[in-house]
């Protein structure tokens, strides 16, 4: 469960955030959507504590909390990263680390599995994303499409219990989006994965496709949550941006 | 007898002269080879003659010493004497045509003159413009370029009395002065009369222009501790006045004169006995094929500074490495310290910092005594480390934010991030001014010639110095051995690159 309540966000004289507010359950498929500058990736950095922000409060399932203005301990911050998976909009592999390493450095590093299990790991999940024929490539000879589901499987590598994905499909052409997206549809179709999940895009028909709930942000605040179905129905929030 | 007990018997026996051997201390008297003849210089076979050879093997034998002879740089061998007596590197005492000094008596213990000089001005044979002292202030059509040994009286004399109407050019190679004048590089030097003695000898385009000036003394520098040694060796001095000895050595390189006569009056209160044996001058050994010494030479010289480039350059990268590190992702008051270290070594030259380390740090009295391969490893790692420190930043911020992003996402600690993610992406990044430093710093090792190390280029300039018919063929020789040394370092960085996938903008495969 992904806790957001009253988040601000001042950047010199800019509130990036303005008391953002929202809740995301466990096993949920969760859209955020909204204009550009509106705040959405922000928010998504400051979920994971990459951002820190000066008010409100982060709480992930309830256990880990990150508090405005306080400064969080590195052992929390550790272990909420750690519970939060990320997936951003340049991929962000480690281009001098092959696709079976990239993947496991989390159950390594992070985790201190034994470096068999990690390695274990990482090869079911790349198999899982339709690379494990690729574990020995660097990332420059996979297409961006590729280096998108690599880093989704490393994101997962951690086991996390929630996922973030930063426009993950807005740096490829329509063909490598709609590979990459095929791998987030069978997350959010896959019974057995209950990590809550929440996407920042700007393609509405995926968000139509996978969502369960669509929040709406603009000029730091959430102006509309609600289902998905809601959200694209004649008059919705969603239906108006489509 | 059983032949186990004549066994230890005979071992006995040989051991018994050895150890008496051992027990004689030595005279550890330093010199700067370079500087050259009738002082120290090297015959066609290799082996250092010279009057002060001579003279400390007898001053040495008249003690009860073992004469050994330390090389240092002219300039600075009286701070030798500061290092700890048992430091391999520390001597007991300068034997080097050192003069008569106030300053240095004050913190040296001084001997009585061996010898008494005079400065002879040296100039071209047909040079028409000089023929005494006097044509020094003569300005026109220009001012005369003069050359003298760096830090000797000979300058101190000849800015005092001509500094204003000529250019005075000083090194601390008298033979490198000297051989300008010849060449008609500089109008005319000003040099103690045994080096003026010896090179007029070997260079007969060169001439005296108007008398001998100003006598000067020779003199020997120890310990100011040392006063019992300084005594032990003045009454040598006296009595090799006295009984002839010296003379017969100065005779031998042709330097005794009618100074050497009134030094000995004023020193032992006795004129020398009159003087009729025929002395045989200098034995420069048998002329042989000096190559192979010196190519020998050459190769042990290489093989010193390969050392000092591949012990201090690893150092340079690691403590570069930190720095940077440091300076980019610590705190205010880690970085800016860091920062200032890196502009006050950068900023600073290589000799000095070589120089503070190897004279003056062991001054501070803190114990700590380096030697010369010490103080050169440590203080090219250091200079080195300012530069590398600038190169590592610079890799380090060229890693795009998100690649630390991604890694601290990931649940990795900051440091695991920095040292499995950023550094290798970084030092990758950075190959090619790394080892573009590291062929510079292999050439920036020649510096340490000035804290005693022989390494290529201060062998050159001794090699060059007692051969020189053959100066073109060593620098020739001294160059290729650099080029054949640096550029399969330059071969390595390009296959480095190749791999590690720093060409062409692309990453490795």
């Amino acid at each position: 469960m992904i806790r957001v309540t009253n988040i601000v966000k001042v950047h010199g004289t800019n509130r990036i955030l303005d008391g953002a507010t929202l809740a995301i359950p466990k096993g949920e498929v969760a859209a955020l959507i909204g204009p550009s500058g509106g705040g959405k990736s922000t928010l998504l950095r400051c979920i994971n504590g990459l951002e820190e922000f000066q008010e409100g409060e982060v709480s992930i399932s309830d256990k880990l909390k990150l508090t405005g203005g306080v400064s969080t301990s590195k052992n929390d911050l550790l272990q909420l990263r750690r519970t939060v998976g990320m997936v951003f909009q340049q991929f962000n592999l480690f281009p001098h680390m092959t696709v079976l390493k990239n993947v496991m450095m989390g159950p390594l590093y992070a985790l201190g599995k034994p470096l068999a299990e990690a390695e274990s790991m990482a090869k079911k999940l790349l198999d899982r994303v339709g690379l494990g024929n690729k574990l020995d490539a660097k990332p420059a000879q996979l297409s961006g499409g590729q280096q998108q589901r690599v880093a989704i499987a490393r994101a997962l590598a951690v086991n996390p219990a929630a996922i973030l994905f930063d426009e993950p499909t807005s740096a490829l052409d329509p063909r490598m989006s709609a590979e990459v997206m095929r791998v987030i549809d069978d997350l959010a179709g896959d019974e057995q994965f209950q990590a809550a999940m929440v996407i920042v895009t700007h393609d509405l028909a995926s968000v139509r496709r996978i969502a369960d709930t669509v929040h709406v942000l603009e000029q730091g605040r959430v102006v509309y949550s609600g289902s998905a179905g809601e959200a694209f129905a004649q008059g919705g929030p969603a239906a108006a941006l489509d | 007898m059983n032949p186990r007990w004549l066994l230890v018997a005979f071992l006995a026996g040989i051991a018994a002269p050895a150890t008496a051997q051992e027990k004689k201390p030595e005279l550890r008297w330093g010199t700067d080879p370079t500087g050259g003849a009738p002082y120290v210089y090297q015959d066609s076979a290799g082996k250092f003659i010279g009057f002060e050879v001579e003279l400390a093997s007898y001053l040495a034998e008249k003690i009860g010493r073992i004469p050994v002879m330390k090389k240092g740089e002219w300039s600075k061998l009286p701070d030798l004497l500061d290092k700890s007596a048992d430091a391999d590197e520390a001597i007991d005492v300068v034997l080097n045509g050192y003069e008569l000094s106030e300053s240095l008596a004050k913190s040296k213990a001084v001997t009585i003159p061996y010898y008494a000089y005079r400065l002879v001005l040296i100039t071209q044979q047909d040079n028409a413009a000089i023929t005494t002292w006097n044509d020094l202030t003569v300005m026109n059509p220009r001012k005369k370029t003069v050359g003298v040994l760096t830090g000797s009286v000979a300058q101190a004399y000849t800015q005092n009395r001509f500094g204003a109407s000529i250019d005075l050019a000083s090194d601390d190679d008298v033979a490198k002065v000297i051989g300008l004048v010849r060449d008609k590089r500089f109008d005319a030097t000003v040099q103690d009369n045994p080096a003026a003695i010896y090179f007029l000898k070997e260079m007969p385009t060169l001439k005296v222009a108007g008398a001998p000036r100003q006598i000067g003394f020779y003199v020997m520098y120890l310990r100011k501790s040392d006063q019992e040694l300084a005594e032990a060796l003045n009454n040598a001095v006296r009595e090799g006045l006295k009984d002839g000895t010296l003379r017969k050595i100065y005779k031998k390189y042709g330097l005794w004169n009618d100074d050497q006569e009134w030094l000995c009056y004023t020193q032992t209160g006795t004129w020398p006995s009159s003087d009729d044996e025929e002395v045989e001058g200098v034995d420069t050994g048998t002329k042989v094929n000096p190559w192979p010494r010196m190519l020998k030479e050459l190769l042990q010289a290489a093989g010193m500074t390969v050392l000092l480039s591949v012990t201090s350059f690893p150092l340079a990268m690691l403590i570069g490495l930190m720095v940077a590190l440091g300076r980019v992702y610590s705190p205010r008051w880690v970085s800016i310290p860091l920062g200032v270290y890196v502009e006050v070594i950068r900023g600073t030259p290589l000799l000095l910092q070589l120089y503070t380390i190897f004279y003056l740090v062991p001054k501070l009295g803190l114990g700590i005594d380096f030697t010369p391969l010490e103080a050169g490893i440590i203080g090219l790692a250091i200079n080195y480390s300012a530069y590398e420190a600038e190169n590592y930043r610079a890799g380090l911020l060229a890693i795009p934010r998100g690649q630390m992003e991604a890694a601290l996402a990931l649940g990795l600690k900051p440091i695991t991030a920095i040292r499995m993610v950023i550094v290798p992406q970084a030092v990758r990044i950075v190959i090619p001014p790394v080892t573009n430093d590291f062929i510079a710093l292999f050439k920036d090792t020649s510096v340490c010639s000035v804290i005693l190390i022989t390494e290529l280029t201060r062998k050159y300039n001794e090699l060059y110095n007692f051969n020189r018919d053959y100066i073109v063929e060593l620098a020739f020789v001294t160059a290729a051995l650099y080029l054949i040394m640096s550029y399969p370092m330059a071969l390595l960085a390009r296959v480095l690159e190749r791999r590690m996938g720093t060409t062409g903008g692309g990453i490795a495969r």
